[in-house]
């Protein structure tokens, strides 16, 4: 194996091996409510940016898409938009399954940022079903590019912009309720969180490459097939 | 450009004007739509379900209203409008006559919400406003996807792909909408008609900038 091309590849995989030890195993604050629950924090939430990532990539694989026109670029972008809705898929139900331990409910309606991944969920499905309506290859990418442009920058509004604005959300931090970095042992989380975010951002992307790989390989199949 | 976007906005409005019939349907379809509601929530209403009910209907009008914009141009009239006006101009004269048409049509609705509900937003002048500058985010999204979906048979995909998309606006208009009725601190009116202001420009820069893309062969 060339350890210069994968070393992201090794490193991802010691990372992830860390955080399942440290964040079952390792000292954590004590709060009330929260209590063993914050070990969600290094599941969670590393989810979230996981999947903001992918979706990052997936647009700018569209802006290049729409620029140079080749087909590796869709590919790419759409392969990025899957794993991305995957992560975010796991981050709702780890969220909700947090979300019951410790606001006492499956889905919280004041709870803007719930509400706003919800809805980026339902944008990237819209997405796939745009994909699925054009025939042709070439429009189906070029269509979903500009939507899929068009998506992520709605996607960071509703994330990022709204819940400051609205200002109605139960999370550490908003609304008045004491954020992760006032809790003063917060050293030990971080040991482990930015470890387990790193980690889990290079994992999706490697199984986005994985996807990539497949679907290239298909394509070349169904070309030699038409030969 | 002034001048050709100006003919392009006119022939919108002649080409509707003259088929009275998809004119007639849009305003029945919200006159329709109001009465049922009115009926079936039995003619009380408080005032946040009055204005949650204001944006629902307005925003399936406007799913209504937009979905046809480009089925003529995108497909009979396609080489002929291209060969005429540049894309940029297609798409803000499309903005322009939508956002005119959505701003009417949701008077409409406030008309015939007033009339039928006895419910009236306290700050009149206010809601207007939101009103405006709704239609206006309404529109530029709802235009460039339109544009998108004109050329798919999939006659509900304007609904999926525009709801999510929408529902960062169509937040801060039903909160902002809440604020003309009653709002303790002028500070929130400013900050929420700033945000509305600045994702109508978001939305009209991103159309403009990514028009031209679909608007080929």
């Amino acid at each position: 194996m060339n350890m210069k091309k994968h070393w992201w590849k090794l490193l991802s995989i010691l990372l992830l091996l860390y955080t399942l030890v440290m964040g079952f195993l390792g000292p954590i604050p004590g709060l009330n409510i929260l209590e063993q629950s914050i070990r969600n924090l290094y599941f969670h939430v590393p989810m979230w940016f996981s999947m903001m990532f992918l979706m990052l990539m997936s647009m700018i694989y569209s802006i290049r898409y729409l620029h140079r026109q080749k087909v590796e670029d869709d590919v790419k972008a759409h392969s990025y938009a899957i794993v991305g809705f995957v992560f975010g898929l796991l981050g709702i139900i780890t969220g909700s399954i947090w979300a019951r331990v410790t606001w006492g409910a499956w889905w919280v309606f004041q709870e803007v940022k719930l509400n706003g991944a919800a809805a980026a969920l339902l944008v990237y499905a819209a997405y796939f079903i745009l994909r699925g309506s054009f025939e042709d290859e070439e429009k189906r990418a070029r269509y979903g590019a500009v939507y899929s442009i068009f998506a992520f920058v709605m996607y960071m509004v509703l994330i990022n912009v709204i819940p400051r604005i609205t200002n109605s959300s139960l999370h550490p931090g908003n609304g008045g309720n004491p954020g992760f970095n006032s809790y003063d042992l917060d050293s030990d989380l971080r040991m482990v969180f930015y470890p387990a975010v790193i980690g889990w951002v290079l994992l999706s992307v490697w199984m986005t490459t994985l996807l990539v790989r497949i679907k290239q390989v298909f394509r070349k199949k169904h070309q030699l097939d038409l030969e | 450009m002034v001048q050709h976007i100006y003919q392009l906005v006119r022939k919108e409005v002649q080409l509707e004007w003259r088929q009275k019939t998809a004119l007639g349907t849009i305003f029945i379809y919200v006159l329709g739509t109001t009465f049922l509601v009115y009926l079936i929530f039995q003619g009380n209403i408080t005032i946040p379900t009055w204005i949650a009910l204001f944006w629902i209907i307005a925003l399936f009008t406007t799913v209504n209203a937009a979905s046809k914009s480009f089925i003529k141009d995108a497909n009979e009239q396609f080489y002929y409008l291209r060969s005429m006006a540049s894309p940029v101009e297609i798409i803000l004269s499309k903005i322009i006559y939508n956002a005119l048409l959505i701003t009417v049509l949701a008077l409409v609705i406030y008309g015939v919400m007033v009339l039928f509900f006895n419910e009236n937003i306290a700050d009149k002048k206010l809601f207007l406003l939101t009103i405006v500058l709704g239609s206006i985010g309404f529109s530029n999204l709802f235009t460039l996807l339109s544009a998108i979906t004109a050329r798919t048979q999939n006659f509900a995909l304007l609904a999926i792909l525009g709801f999510p998309i929408i529902l960062p606006l169509l937040l801060l208009i039903v909160k902002m909408s809440g604020l003309s009725d009653f709002a303790i601190q002028e500070k929130d009116i400013y900050l929420h008609l700033g945000a509305i202001a600045l994702l109508d420009v978001i939305t009209l820069l991103l159309a403009v900038v990514l028009f031209p893309f679909i608007w080929q062969d």
